[in-house]
């Protein structure tokens, strides 16, 4: 879909993702990394553990469907040959601290020189201006000063993140959309346009109900451990179960059918069938009417229910019966999860030690012009040859001297 | 002159609700599309009936969960079990770029608005459905939320603390991820057609658009069978890496130290204590491997302080620290002023609410939200009049037929 465009990509980890997706709608992305390579290569997880040079599964993982391209950005020539690529690109995309590429004379502004119709997109924790912009930031500050974290967790302890850094992912994707949208308005003023995308915002986001809270309702939501707050009710979701635990929000048609099947093992008598109009109890419950069972007691039942039961036969269980209980997967089960495998998710893809992995597939399978890995993640320098040959027409001595393996 | 907006004239017929759907159109929506959101009177988007709610007094049209993903748009309220109905939601599609939806597979179909029926009445027409587990596959019946699609996706296994079950993300987790990547999807989709004229049909999957959030871990655990799961806030690289105590009520600020250089500049910010000059603690290994110590040692000194003392004076040291922010910080937050993230907008029941504003700023428009969520039905006549240009005749029969519900 996107294959008339090319895509500078200038960032590290925080922005890898964002010229992913817009390499796998289509785009020709051409990662111009520094002569040591982009600083994720030097993050973990690692092939085997080792944490050498082309063995960083973060790098891996965020950079099929693009070119790799060595640039000594300190040097002029390295330098020249940059703005030679801009002037051949749609889209830049940068991911160091606010300021600091104009700082190199690497800005929008010379940008946009070089090419008055390019699209420089920037990401920074915080955005490009304003009293935070400068702050010391890493994924877990960022959490917290967008307010996800403060909803997670149980109440007698420290707040919680996800386990795994999230923030510049969220980020990365949010920056593809404002590529895209900032591409469509320069399609109709033929400007050059600018985009400044803000970790912490796309964090907020995430908290999705709670970021509003307090504007409208005048008191936050605060951490409540695996609960989902319905008004005044806090559910609890995750309920163990023979071999892990499984989230069932046992509200409606579901919850009839798990008090059935409750009476059906004999875990509650017969008479909880007509005790109450189950399919609308939840509405019950959230307008603190009278009930026959409270929700404590309907949520032991439920607990009751699942305990000697394996998550696989809970999931096919309540696929059959229309009643979602959801497994707590970890990597073996998502790995292993058949729907997966019969959508045929996952792609084979050859590692840099030679041999292969299961990675995650395409986003989305579309009717027009499905998505596909064209490029696996490419070695550093892979394709400066071929980039700024081919491209750009400079010749091999040229060519040494910008990605910074020349003589001198 | 107004601003040129990205997505003017652009026209979409939004019969996607909850989470995912509306606010992926609401990306196109603010920027410019004309957003038809269709929905029905029952069962009610369950956002609707979910808070906060204005005030906290509960009704359809007060809750900030379902406008702040439904800014920018007209609302119509169309009964599709209704055959007049379903002619004007025909209507819509001849009149729409894109369709959209976010059913549970083949009720689009049973409703006939699906895809090849779409496809018949406007052949150029691009249609996004998204659902938890796609459209096709075992378990692409699974109905359910972003919570269970969030615990399927494995981010259920990773809140939390390792002695105690799975915490969960606080919200419906993937609901946060996939609009993202759909609307990428779909502003790409957009340029394809404009260069080519041809339309298609997308299915986007919650769980696997979400799964690329894990994708070094999954990577990892294909190689070498290692599984990660919940750590609080540990990490596997750095330390101390955790959210620790300050003054006042369930205050705390989180602190990331990522390398030697931020240990000392840490060690400088606490006025070099005697504790933290242990030389088992210069390097990371050592760190890591006394994390439990150098935890409750440094929450002693952040505990004295409030929470934004304890980050400016790790700020100055060069050390990434950050307040842990309620939404009521946020509405204080002087960066997110800097940047004009909220934005007051005058809905017709709530009357003037801080909206959540755009992750992003383009340069050249205000990039926001341009008018406040509808109330259900708001733009009943107005769309059948002015955008699908029907006669009084037919909308009056559509209105007598019950097309637009009770």
């Amino acid at each position: 879909m996107l294959s008339p465009y090319t895509v500078l990509d200038l960032t590290d980890e925080k922005g890898e993702l964002a010229s992913m997706v817009l390499g796998d709608l289509g785009a020709d992305v051409i990662k111009v990394e520094p002569p040591g390579g982009s600083p994720s290569r030097a993050m973990g997880p690692y092939l085997e553990h080792a944490p050498e040079a082309e063995r960083s599964l973060q790098y891996f993982a965020f950079n099929r469907n693009k070119r790799s391209v060595t640039l000594d950005l300190e040097t002029e020539t390295g330098r020249t040959a940059l703005f030679s690529l801009v002037e051949k690109a749609d889209f830049i995309i940068e991911s160091a601290q606010a300021g600091a590429m104009a700082g190199k004379g690497l800005g929008f502004e010379a940008m946009r020189q070089a090419n008055p119709r390019i699209v420089y997109v920037a990401i920074t924790p915080f955005g490009q201006d304003g009293p935070h912009a400068n702050f010391p930031a890493s994924d877990l500050t960022v959490a917290a000063m967008g307010g996800p974290m403060s909803l997670q967790g149980v109440p007698d302890r420290a707040p919680v993140r996800l386990s795994l850094p999230q923030a510049w992912l969220h980020a990365s994707v949010e920056a593809s959309v404002g590529a895209l949208t900032a591409h469509a308005l320069m399609l109709r003023t033929n400007q050059a346009q600018f985009v400044d995308v803000s970790a912490q915002t796309a964090m907020i986001w995430t908290m999705m109900q709670g970021m509003s809270a307090h504007s409208v309702q005048g008191r936050d939501f605060n951490r409540s451990g695996n609960t989902i707050q319905l008004g005044t009710v806090n559910l609890r979701l995750v309920h163990e179960c023979a071999d892990g635990y499984v989230v069932i929000f046992p509200i409606g048609g579901a919850l009839f059918k798990l008090v059935e099947w409750c009476v059906q093992d004999g875990i509650i008598p017969e008479d909880w069938l007509t005790a109450e109009d189950w399919p609308m109890y939840h509405f019950k419950v959230l307008q603190q009417q009278p009930v026959a069972h409270t929700i404590d007691e309907v949520l032991e039942t439920v607990s009751a229910y699942v305990r000697d039961k394996t998550k696989n036969q809970l999931l096919e269980h309540g696929l059959a019966e229309g009643v979602s209980m959801a497994p707590v997967s970890n990597m073996e089960d998502l790995t292993r999860f058949r729907h997966l495998e019969e959508r045929g998710y996952w792609l084979t893809a050859p590692l840099p030690n030679g041999s292969e992995a299961q990675v995650p597939g395409i986003f989305a399978n579309l009717t027009g012009t499905p998505l596909s890995v064209r490029r696996w993640p490419p070695k550093l320098g892979e394709h400066t040859d071929e980039v700024l040959g081919d491209l750009l027409g400079l010749s091999s001595s040229q060519i040494a001297d910008a990605s910074g393996h020349g003589p001198g | 002159m107004p601003d040129t907006l990205p997505f003017e004239g652009l026209k979409i017929a939004d019969f996607s609700w909850v989470g995912v759907g509306p606010i992926t159109t609401k990306y196109l929506a603010d920027h410019g599309a004309t957003v038809v959101r269709v929905e029905t009177t029952s069962p009610l988007d369950i956002l609707r009936v979910a808070g906060p709610f204005k005030d906290s007094v509960p009704g359809p049209n007060r809750s900030q969960f379902f406008a702040d993903y439904n800014t920018s748009k007209y609302g119509i309220t169309l009964d599709l079990k209704n055959a007049a109905a379903v002619e004007v939601a025909h209507r819509l599609i001849a009149w729409a770029d894109v369709l959209a939806e976010s059913f549970t597979p083949g009720t689009v179909d049973s409703l006939g608005i699906g895809y090849e029926t779409a496809r018949a009445i406007n052949p150029s027409i691009i249609m996004a459905s998204t659902c938890l587990m796609g459209q096709t596959g075992p378990a692409a019946s699974f109905a359910g939320f972003g919570f269970h699609a969030g615990s399927i996706a494995g981010y259920y296994e990773i809140t939390g603390w390792p002695d105690l079950p799975p915490d969960g993300p606080w919200t419906a987790y993937t609901d946060t991820v996939s609009p993202r990547f759909l609307a990428a999807i779909l502003m790409a989709a957009l340029d394809h057609r404009r260069r080519t004229g041809e339309g298609q049909h997308i299915d986007a999957a919650q769980l696997e658009m979400s799964l690329h959030f894990l994708a070094p871990q999954l990577i990892d655990y294909n190689v070498s069978g290692r599984s990660i799961t919940r750590n609080g806030n540990r990490s596997e690289f750095m330390a101390p890496h955790g959210a620790f105590p300050c003054q006042g009520e369930d205050q705390w600020c989180a602190v990331a130290v990522e390398n030697d250089q931020q240990w000392a500049g840490l060690q400088r910010a606490m006025g070099e204590p005697d504790w933290a000059k242990d030389q088992r603690f210069a390097h990371v290994e050592g760190r890591l491997a006394n994390q439990d110590e150098i935890e409750s040692k440094l929450g002693e000194w952040t505990k004295s302080m409030p929470p934004k003392a304890v980050m400016e004076a790790l700020h100055g040291q060069g050390v990434p620290a950050g307040i842990v922010q309620r939404s009521s910080d946020l509405q204080q937050d002087p960066q997110l002023a800097h940047r004009g993230f909220f934005r007051d907008l005058d809905h017709q029941e709530m009357g003037t609410v801080p909206y959540a504003g755009h992750q992003f700023r383009i340069s050249g428009y205000d990039s926001a939200p341009r008018s406040a969520a509808p109330v259900l039905g708001q733009h009943n006549d107005e769309v059948l009049r002015d955008i699908l240009e029907m006669t009084e005749e037919e909308i009056t029969e559509a209105i007598i037929a019950g097309a637009l519900g009770g």
